[in-house]
């Protein structure tokens, strides 16, 4: 990422006139940013991310629009969101023809771009051309079609939105699959049969291992195994699998293979209603449900223009570090499970996640799915005795368990051994990578969206944004144990200085207008940025529901950290990037 | 008042006399003594072969208890279904349900080597238990190469792992075979040569006579070999921080993860037995076996003492399994082959020139506490020399570092 000014908006938008005649227009309203030609997006893209100091491609996200949708013939879109080292997003929309689409892939630029442009073309079909490995990822080869596109619909179920009324006819609720016929429930491609198939993945795995990767000593060829770690395994932290080519214990190439908790998250957002996708959110990282809402709710907030009250500001605040403090302390447990210190120090973790998610339920009513936060504002008050667990835990019990796990950890010899120097990653690589949250800040980059684009009311407290410089899995622990330590400096301030008030701007609504447009909203949350892109076409329903899933979006690097090690050190490496697989899979 | 003191004479070295008071019985019975001699062996193997067993089970209560003590757990009580107090029953309804458990064969399995594995591993702990001293009489059989006896064993759970890893067909397993032959196969050595240096010190391979010899424990005169044959053992028998070829997080079982029902239950018994025997062998071999007080006056009070010591060794094997996070193998390999093969080599020669010199120097002989003494002199020689040559290295190896280090800082500010 490099310093460079950063130019005004206008300023830019001239500029790239300037450069790509007739390549480039402002995007109309309701939409922000700009739309790029087909034919000139890598140069684009070259020229904002070399001369621009747009470095950071976050979210790629595909939108299908079979009909006229907010004045816009129909079409497919590629919709971009571009960062500088600091402030907000750069829209990039690319259109596509609806017959054909097809896009040129980002790859090249941005490596980033790679698993997301895998994820459009799987869910919406859109082919984006130069992509060096253009295979479905969340869902299988059998699958017929692709879900999002409006144009999809699912075999039991061949609604456009949620027939709320349409399953009660006479008072006598109708299952949706008593209306499909016996056997006719799965549907393949036209042409494809399950018995000839033998996965993509595999086939990847399982070729001449000449072609997979060098031998790391001619003289002395080895004969390689494939390994698969998972989906049932101890150490992928849920159903993940990783395909593994080994040379004696060392691993020659490694490709994560995901969607076996795929449910096509977005497709059930696009028919829930705007409130009622809230406690869908929860869902997604389920070890940190409350910042899930956060950014779907900021998002969602932009478009309607709904201004939240200072104590729901504060009480968000505090919630997001709470949620923080407990994922790192979690996360670091796990770490220790994988080094095989089982269950002393995740035991720890889980004992003082405890009291976090009694006042989670003090709260919010529920302690792992909360469910808290509502469109300006949050669903309930935090009551004084929430408040005072609060403050027990900010200034008295959380520091004493942070000093507790650096004295028993950060200095063990055992502990050093087996994370210094494991799974280096440079920082431009994550940047380029489009990694974010702890393992961009273990490499040294110091990107915290808190800081960089401040959202709710984090300009308003002093903290650190904390980095290490190595790289390694032992950087990334120390990156979590120093935002530990942050969060509770932002935990004490802001239980400091909670303010009384209101904690829900107007009257609480089950059904909303929101107005058509798009809009992106983004948070730190504890895995990274997760970003949630709502487009809205002034319906009940959201037209588009996307998820910038922090996890997944990291888990692309993975096959890079784990070139060359050892198969202990695969284990290390992922519980060491954090991911959760509620929000990979999606 | 003479019967209570015949009790208590009779209480003193109480299996001894339950042994002589059978043998009497079986030839009062009119037995001729070749039979009554088989049948007491046959007793006595029957004894020794459940010893173990019995330890394990309460071991593995034990092992739970303190480590969900140490996590803030409460381990294995009574509050769901009762177990006994404290729990203490757990280990039998594991076994129950170990033993009702079905018995899964993976496809393409090595049939013979795959049964045979678990009921080797059990055999080999059990089989080294024969040679173990309990007490000043109470012995399975004092062979004369007792502790090669138990070396010789012990190396057999090497063939014992290979077998199972290999036989299968699982890529998880074979690995975890692979690791099984270079890090035990690694590790005997350092342990041998440890072993090799009590030999040397007691003269004697005979296990009573090396605990004969241990007036002052071997510990306090050998510290740098007790350690030695600590680590290398804690290898040898798979425990925490050397624990690579089950490797739950990454192997997920290593070498018997396609084993299930009681087959399983064979490995897991053989993992803690194995254990309990090391602890034992410690004990033994660096902590004077069965001395101790008053042990002439009552020699069943030299079992108490002997299984005090190994329940400490155990106390220590469980807070190690507990806490230690797990070496890699090229670590762990590197730690034998760099570290503890040329220490246990180097001190090996120079406790061997040391003891030699002592009975060169003085014909005449001399006490156990200057012998003892002079020992331990060596002994913190070495240990100054060994801390000496690593505090260089480990400086060596910072200076290296910082300046790489301080390469790349400037590597990436050019860049930007």
């Amino acid at each position: 990422m490099t310093t460079e000014v950063a130019p005004e908006p206008a300023d830019l938008l001239t500029r790239l006139q300037e450069r790509f005649p007739g390549a480039v227009e402002p995007a109309p309203e309701p939409y922000e940013g700009l739309i790029v030609a087909r034919d000139r997006l890598v140069e684009v893209a070259t020229f904002l991310r070399d001369e621009m100091g747009y470095g950071y491609l976050s979210n790629v996200v595909g939108v299908d629009y079979p009909e006229e949708v907010n004045g816009l013939p129909p079409r497919f879109e590629v919709v971009y969101h571009l960062f500088q080292p600091t402030g907000g997003p750069l829209t990039l929309h690319v259109h596509a023809d609806r017959e054909n689409p097809v896009v040129p892939s980002l790859v090249s630029v941005f490596p980033a771009a790679e698993f997301q442009e895998r994820e459009a073309w799987d869910l919406l079909g859109i082919r984006f051309e130069g992509h060096p490995d253009l295979r479905r990822i969340l869902l299988w080869e059998g699958f017929d079609g692709h879900p999002l596109r409006k144009d999809w619909h699912e075999v039991y179920y061949e609604e456009e939105k949620k027939p709320f009324s349409s399953r009660w006819p006479e008072g006598h609720p109708v299952m949706a699959e008593s209306r499909a016929p016996l056997g006719r429930n799965l549907r393949y491609p036209p042409g494809w049969s399950p018995e000839d198939w033998r996965p993509t993945a595999d086939a990847w795995g399982y070729r001449p291992h000449d072609e997979v990767a060098e031998q790391r000593n001619p003289a002395m060829p080895v004969d390689r195994v494939v390994l698969n770690m998972g989906p049932h395994h101890p150490s992928t932290h849920g159903v993940l699998r990783l395909l593994a080519t080994l040379e004696g214990e060392r691993i020659q190439k490694l490709e994560p293979i995901l969607g076996f908790l795929h449910r096509c998250h977005e497709k059930i957002g696009e028919r829930n209603t705007w409130l009622g996708n809230i406690p869908y959110t929860d869902r997604l990282d389920y070890v940190c449900s409350m910042t899930n809402n956060w950014p779907y709710v900021l998002a969602v907030e932009k478009l309607m223009g709904v201004e939240v009250p200072e104590r729901a500001e504060y009480i968000r605040v505090i919630m997001g570090e709470f949620t923080r403090f407990l994922n790192h302390a979690v996360s670091v447990g796990f770490m220790c499970n994988d080094l095989g210190i089982y269950f002393t120090v995740m035991l720890y973790a889980l004992e003082e996640r405890e009291f976090i998610l009694d006042l989670f339920e003090m709260t919010a009513g529920s302690r792992m799915m909360c469910n808290y936060m509502r469109f300006g504002g949050v669903a309930h008050d935090m009551t004084d005795e929430a408040v005072g667990l609060a403050r027990e835990l900010a200034f008295e019990r959380l520091p004493r368990f942070v000093d507790k796990v650096d004295a028993y950890l950060t200095e063990n010899e055992l502990f050093r051994a087996r994370t210094v120097g494991v799974g280096v990653l440079p920082p431009d690589q994550a940047v380029a990578y489009g990694c974010s949250g702890p393992l961009l800040r273990g490499s040294g980059v110091p990107y915290d969206i808190r800081r960089a684009d401040p959202y709710s009311i984090y300009d308003e407290f002093d903290f650190d944004v904390i980095t290490a410089p190595d790289g390694d899995a032992y950087s990334r622990y120390l990156v979590r144990l120093g935002e530990m330590r942050e969060s509770l400096r932002i935990l004490q301030q802001a239980l400091n200085r909670l303010p009384d008030g209101p904690v829900m701007a107007g009257k609480k609504k089950a059904t909303l207008k929101v107005p058509a447009g798009e809009s992106y909203g983004r948070i730190e949350a504890p895995k990274g940025e997760l970003g949630f892109y709502v487009v809205s076409d002034g319906g009940p329903n959201p037209y588009r529901y996307h998820i910038r899933a922090p996890s997944f979006i990291n888990l692309g690097v993975m096959g890079e950290l784990c070139r060359g090690h050892l198969i202990a050190d695969v284990v290390i490496i992922l519980a060491s990037v954090d991911i959760t697989l509620g929000e990979v899979d999606r | 008042m003479e019967s209570l003191s015949r009790f208590l004479a009779f209480l003193a070295d109480a299996i001894v006399n339950i042994g002589d008071w059978i043998r009497g019985l079986l030839l009062g019975a009119g037995l001729v003594d070749p039979w009554v001699s088989l049948i007491m062996k046959a007793i006595g193997a029957l004894v020794v072969a459940f010893f173990p067993l019995m330890v394990v089970v309460f071991l593995i209560w034990a092992y739970r208890k303190v480590a969900a003590r140490m996590q803030g757990r409460l381990g294995p009580n009574s509050s769901g279904t009762w177990a006994g107090p404290y729990g203490i029953l757990q280990t039998f309804a594991d076994a129950i349900k170990m033993l009702t458990k079905e018995d899964i064969r993976p496809q393409g399995i090595d049939l013979i080597p795959y049964n045979l594995a678990p009921i080797l591993v059990v055999f080999a702990s059990i089989a080294t238990w024969a040679v173990m001293p309990f007490g000043p009489r109470l012995i399975g059989s004092d062979l004369n190469i007792g502790i090669f006896y138990i070396l010789a064993f012990s190396s057999a759970a090497l063939v014992v792992f290979l077998m199972a890893g290999w036989s299968s067909n699982n890529k998880y397993a074979t690995v975890g075979a692979f690791r099984s032959v270079a890090q035990l196969i690694g590790y005997e050595i350092p342990q041998l040569l440890a072993v090799l240096t009590v030999v040397m010190v007691t003269g004697s391979l005979r296990m009573q006579e090396i605990v004969g010899q241990q007036e002052i424990p071997l510990l306090f005169q050998l510290p740098v070999t007790a350690f030695i044959f600590f680590l290398a053992s804690m290898a040898e028998v798979n425990a925490r921080p050397f624990e690579l070829l089950e490797a739950e997080s990454e192997l997920v079982c290593g070498y018997f993860i396609e084993y299930s029902g009681m087959k399983f239950g064979m490995f897991y018994l053989g993992e803690f037995m194995n254990s309990t025997a090391v602890a034992a062998l410690f004990a033994t071999l660096f902590l004077g076996g069965w001395r101790g007080p008053w042990v002439e006056q009552a020699p069943i009070l030299g079992t108490v003492w002997f299984l005090l010591k190994m329940g400490l060794m155990l106390l220590l094997w469980m807070f190690i399994q507990i806490t230690f996070p797990r070496l890699r193998i090229d670590q762990m390999l590197a730690f034998n082959w760099k570290f503890l093969v040329p220490l246990a080599l180097a001190n090996l020669c120079v406790i061997g020139l040391v003891n030699k010199g002592i009975t060169e120097w003085f014909p005449g002989g001399v006490s156990t506490w200057t012998r003892a003494g002079i020992l331990l002199m060596t002994n913190v020689g070495i240990f100054l020399a060994t801390w000496g040559i690593l505090a260089a290295l480990e400086r060596r190896e910072q200076r290296r570092r910082e300046t790489w280090r301080a390469a790349q800082v400037g590597e990436v500010e050019v860049s930007a």
